[in-house]
């Protein structure tokens, strides 16, 4: 299989308070994978899905999605390739005050009019589109209220219908289900795996818990203090790996 | 796996950014202590010196005199109690070597004699890139930051900060006392000064009204052209004057001179801006002298609220929409402006609020509209007319009060459902009804 993205030698310090949070990672992950990022808060997890589409600057390494160095990328560059990486966050990060229909809209518009959008002008097209992904993730009835009516797991399928609309070719969740209930985290993730498996969008998503990256994950890459621990099949886990990544204390706790 | 640190992580060697660091930490502890002792001791040499005299004399010894004495207090200070320096930035003195007694006696005394000196430790640090506290490695001693410092209880001597500032309260007070000549007795034993004001005030001359109405309307008017104009500007401005949105050196630099400009701006209060500007458009336009002043005053201010508004936005969304390779213009149009828009409109209309009740006082220093006419009869002793001036502009602000109040609570609740009114509206109402029965 090909490589969609290519990490080398990626080192991300914060300046600031002197935190090394990536130190040395290089990996590769291949198109059409699911790979669940695990790790203790704080271990570099978050850090190293933002430096793929660069929220984060990286400080040393290279990145490579789909042939094409990110990180030398011009701001232009850049845009391009973030149309093609969608992603999803731990609060959401919706846009309380506005409609859930233009929060999903909001997922086109690195490929809309930048005039047209000025005005909240999207096409005939994008607006359809957009109820269709709603009715995907079984909220279109929710289409014009203010996205922060709804409650969190409807908000996360907010996030997954603009993740849609980008059409991307990954699909990078930042502990997507941390703030929701089990039996929500479920669906969540289970949205994320028909999104693998039918449209055939790679996954990087971070978890905290090992049962959910055992039951949805291909690929399980540990970190630790910003360093890899782990790279393997979720089988290979077993509990000495365990606690080589969540600490000697740590005991594992099943979310069904 | 190879360990690639990235130069000077986390290591002790030499890096001259920092000890400057280490070394500023310690000199603003020390020159914390001058300052607040020097302050003291001027205020001291103030109440000691009556003001009667009509000259304000802080010193009576030479300025170095002082300063020399003040760093030996400082230096003793901190090396036998919790000075007000040590407070205000968090730091302790912890001995490292053990000692009672005389002996521990003479190690603080040296340690403050040594202190004074600190500053010059500079050198050293320019020459070498580290930071060696030298006062405190002679004598025995180190600073520590206060979050370390495990107990909490000292004898009083040890929390000395806390006597320093309340005498310093208490002799602000007792000089302000002297300074600003109050005496609460003269407001009963000259009462009849006012018979005359009196007098008048009780025969209103109702013949201005209708001046008068026309003259409200002028300073409305201003208020409204001084919001109108501000918000204008002030929008854009506030963009480059937020602190998380002017990232890199240059958004940087622009934001530290706006920010700088602003400040100043809005130091000078609109009146002595139309005194100047009054000069310059010449008398005959004093309206527009007026409008200027008011305008210059809200574009400081609302640039400052709105500026401060963005601060604190949800970075989340923001960073989502980015995420989705929106241009840096579309982000700021679906991920910052849904979540400002309110309070800009609420800021705004609480700035017209401000502006109608200020164009008054610019009209009465020569901005036009009433507030001129008001002095312009004050100024001739004629408070039969000023009353009614007066009355006009009370019925204008206690308007424009009650409609800001109102418009800004709907925009703040969310409107989401308009028809229903707030309960402090409510309150308000019952209120009003109960005080001026049920027409109001």
């Amino acid at each position: 299989m090909e490589d969609l993205i290519r990490i080398e030698n990626l080192v991300k310090i914060y300046e600031r308070g002197e935190v090394l949070a990536l130190n040395d990672v290089s990996t590769t992950v291949q198109k059409g994978e699911f790979l669940v990022l695990l790790g203790l808060s704080g271990s570099g997890k978050s850090t190293l899905l933002r430096c793929i589409n660069r929220l984060i600057e990286p400080t040393a390494g290279t990145i490579v999605f789909d042939g094409k160095d990110v990180t030398k990328a011009s701001s232009r560059q850049l845009r391009h390739l973030r149309r093609r990486m969608a992603m999803i966050f731990q609060q959401f990060n919706l846009v309380k005050r506005s409609s859930v229909l233009t929060n999903v809209l909001s997922g086109r518009l690195g490929y809309v009019n930048p005039a047209a959008s000025a005005i909240h002008k999207f096409a005939k097209q994008d607006i359809a589109d957009a109820m269709a992904c709603l009715e995907r993730v079984g909220i279109p009835e929710q289409a014009y209220k203010r996205a922060d009516e709804l409650s969190g797991g409807q908000q996360q399928r907010v996030g997954i219908a603009r993740a849609l609309m980008q059409q991307p070719d990954l699909l990078m969740a930042d502990e997507p289900v941390s703030a929701l209930d089990p039996a929500t985290a479920h669906s969540i993730m289970q949205y994320l795996e028909q999104m693998n498996q039918e449209d055939d969008v790679t996954v990087v998503t971070s978890l905290h818990f090992l049962s959910l990256a055992r039951r949805y994950g291909a690929r399980i890459l540990a970190l630790k203090d910003g360093e890899i621990v782990f790279e393997g099949s979720p089988a290979e886990i077993d509990k000495v790996k365990f606690k080589e990544i969540y600490g000697e204390d740590a005991e594992e706790v099943e979310v069904r | 796996m190879t360990k690639t640190y990235h130069a000077g992580f986390m290591s002790d060697k030499p890096n001259w950014g920092q000890a400057l660091k280490l070394w500023r930490r310690d000199v603003l502890v020390f020159l914390t202590d001058v300052a607040c002792l020097a302050g003291l001791w001027m205020l001291i040499t103030y109440a000691a010196i009556s003001p009667d005299r009509g000259v304000l004399v802080f010193l009576t010894v030479p300025w170095w005199l002082m300063l020399l004495v003040v760093a030996v207090l400082a230096g003793l200070w901190q090396s036998f109690g919790l000075s007000s320096g040590m407070k205000l930035l968090g730091r302790r003195l912890k001995a490292t070597q053990d000692a009672s007694g005389a002996a521990a006696f003479a190690r603080r005394l040296f340690r403050a004699l040594l202190l004074p000196f600190s500053p010059l430790l500079v050198l050293p640090v320019l020459v070498t890139a580290r930071y060696v506290p030298i006062h405190d490695r002679w004598s025995g001693f180190e600073t520590q930051s206060a979050t370390e410092v495990v107990d909490p209880k000292s004898p009083w001597y040890r929390r000395s900060w806390a006597v320093a500032i309340a005498l310093l309260a208490l002799t602000a007070f007792a000089v302000s006392v002297i300074f600003t000549r109050v005496n609460l007795v003269k407001l009963f034993t000259e009462f009849d000064n006012t018979a005359n004001i009196r007098a008048q005030i009780a025969n209103p001359n109702w013949g201005v009204l209708f001046e008068g109405g026309q003259l409200l309307l002028v300073t409305l008017f201003m208020a409204f052209m001084a919001t109108l104009f501000g918000i204008i500007v002030a929008v854009p401005l506030s963009f480059v004057a937020a602190r998380n949105l002017t990232q890199g050196l240059v958004g940087r630099a622009v934001y530290t001179i706006v920010r700088g400009i602003l400040s100043i701006l809005r130091s000078i209060q609109p009146f002595i801006w139309v005194i100047v500007l009054i000069v310059w458009v010449k008398a005959g336009n004093a309206p527009m002298a007026g409008v200027i002043a008011l305008f210059i005053h809200s574009v400081a201010d609302l640039t400052k609220l709105y500026a401060e508004r963005l601060e604190s936005i949800d970075p989340g969304p923001v960073e989502a929409i980015r995420a989705t390779g929106a241009s840096q213009s579309q982000v700021i149009m679906y991920g910052i402006i849904p979540q400002i828009i309110n309070p800009y409109m609420s800021f705004t209309i609480y700035r017209w609020d401000i502006n109608v009740r200020m164009s008054t006082i610019v009209g009465m220093v020569g901005g036009g509209g009433i507030g001129q006419r008001l002095l312009q009869e004050m100024r001739v002793s004629d408070y039969s007319d000023a009353v009614v001036l007066m009355m006009l502009i009370m019925v204008a602000v206690w308007a424009m009060d009650t409609l800001s109040a109102r418009l800004r609570e709907r925009i703040e609740t969310g409107s989401s459902n308009p028809a229903l009114p707030s309960y402090a509206l409510k309150l308000k109402t019952e209120i009003s009804n109960r005080t001026f029965g049920s027409r109001w």
